[in-house]
């Protein structure tokens, strides 16, 4: 085949177009990139002023799969898998989180929290910090500023081990053993356990609940309190 | 069909721009806006560097309504033309590559992206195929244009002026 040819080579107007597109181009990149790490960092400023809630201990049942468990003796079980960086997660724990944290505190459920990390090395990062917290008896309110703080972006660094132990710090968790396990990676074997865990329970994403071993799905598109709470209640 | 090709080329390249150009100022369009969406959309490839895939990812609906602009009206085809049919080629390799590796995400290629879950593998093999096809139809407009760039409603002309019948 013949190419075409142009009428007449008319280079300055190609490189004033060429210049164009890229500055467009360019220009759309940097609002991006820094509306974005503007938002993560303005997003920490929502922890402050908060306090603590006591410790509630937790531990860790190799029985099943490593969880984050609150065992109180209460009838009811609700298995919780999550993975820190998972959007929807974050709609499940700002619809349901401080309810699930009352059943925890007034002994009406026991509850474990399976944390995966199967979103990036942010994930793995956040779970870790997420084991260290649990070992100073602040998981739950750990739990909640990592919802709070969640980044849209994926893996967009913005969960180092320096901002998580921030974040610790930031809502009252202060002592040298959380930090040093956060920076240490001290617990990546029980995240690595959780994730293991998957297969056995039959879990493929997140969230995913179980209420007494039942798998609980929402019926609605988005979360509500009174549906999940209607489930929990009805076992 | 060459002889077809030939012969009503001056409306094939308008046709071809347009698809072409259409399609990638709808896709570019529908993502410009949501940039975050659309940088964890190519995360989600889990094929450059994280931080590069995030650029990446702002910056290429941005390109992409560019280059589908000017294919549109008509400006610097062969070198749109030459642009999109090796974006449509990267495209092929990278759906094909997570098809391989048994990911299951959305392209992301009109907006949305990421994981999906398992329960729905053979729809998202349907659309990876789909996809694949689509990219291949749309890299033979682009080659079409690449040798014939000047055609009808176009800003730039040809230097051989267009036959009419």
């Amino acid at each position: 085949m013949a190419k075409q040819v142009a009428k007449k080579a008319d280079n300055t107007t190609r490189w004033i177009v060429i210049a164009m597109v890229s500055l467009v181009v360019v220009t759309g990149v940097v609002f991006s990139l820094f509306g974005q790490s503007s938002k993560e960092s303005a997003s920490i400023a929502a922890l402050d002023g908060y306090t603590l809630k006591p410790a509630v201990t937790s531990t860790i049942d190799p029985n099943n799969g490593s969880a984050i468990t609150f065992d109180n003796g209460a009838v009811t079980t609700i298995d919780v898998w999550e993975d820190p960086q998972c959007p929807v997660c974050k709609f499940f724990a700002d619809a349901n989180g401080d309810y699930l944290d009352s059943l925890i505190r007034e002994k009406k459920a026991t509850v474990r929290y399976h944390v995966l990390s199967f979103l990036g090395d942010e994930s793995v990062r956040a779970a870790n910090a997420s084991f260290c917290a649990a070992d100073e008896g602040q998981y739950l309110d750990f739990h909640k500023a990592l919802y709070t703080v969640q980044s849209q972006l994926e893996n967009s660094g913005f969960w180092s081990n320096e901002s998580l132990v921030n974040i610790g710090k930031k809502i009252g968790i202060n002592s040298t053993k959380f930090e040093d396990c956060v920076t240490k990676g001290s617990k990546v074997d029980l995240v690595q356990a959780n994730s293991d865990s998957m297969s056995k329970y039959g879990v493929q994403g997140t969230p995913t609940v179980f209420i007494n071993g039942k798998l609980w799905e929402r019926t609605q598109n988005e979360f509500v309190l009174e549906e999940f709470k209607a489930a929990v209640e009805n076992g | 069909m060459k002889r077809f090709l030939v012969s009503n080329q001056p409306w094939i390249t308008l046709l071809f721009r347009l698809i072409l150009g259409g399609v990638l100022l709808a896709a570019g369009g529908l993502k410009v806006g949501k940039p975050t969406e659309s940088a964890n959309a190519t995360g989600a490839y889990k094929i450059l560097p994280t931080d590069l895939a995030h650029l990446v990812g702002y910056a290429l609906p941005w390109l992409e309504v560019a280059v589908g602009l000017l294919l549109i009206v008509g400006i610097m085809v062969r070198y749109s033309a030459i642009f999109s049919g090796l974006l449509m080629i990267i495209f092929i390799g990278a759906i094909a590559s997570v098809w391989a590796r048994g990911m299951l995400i959305d392209c992301g290629c009109f907006g949305g992206g990421g994981e999906i879950d398992p329960s729905l593998k053979s729809q998202v093999h349907r659309a990876y195929f789909t996809e694949i096809m689509r990219d291949l139809g749309l890299a033979l407009c682009a080659l079409y244009l690449y040798f014939f760039p000047y055609g009808k409603f176009s800003v730039e002309k040809s230097a051989q002026p267009i036959e009419e019948k």
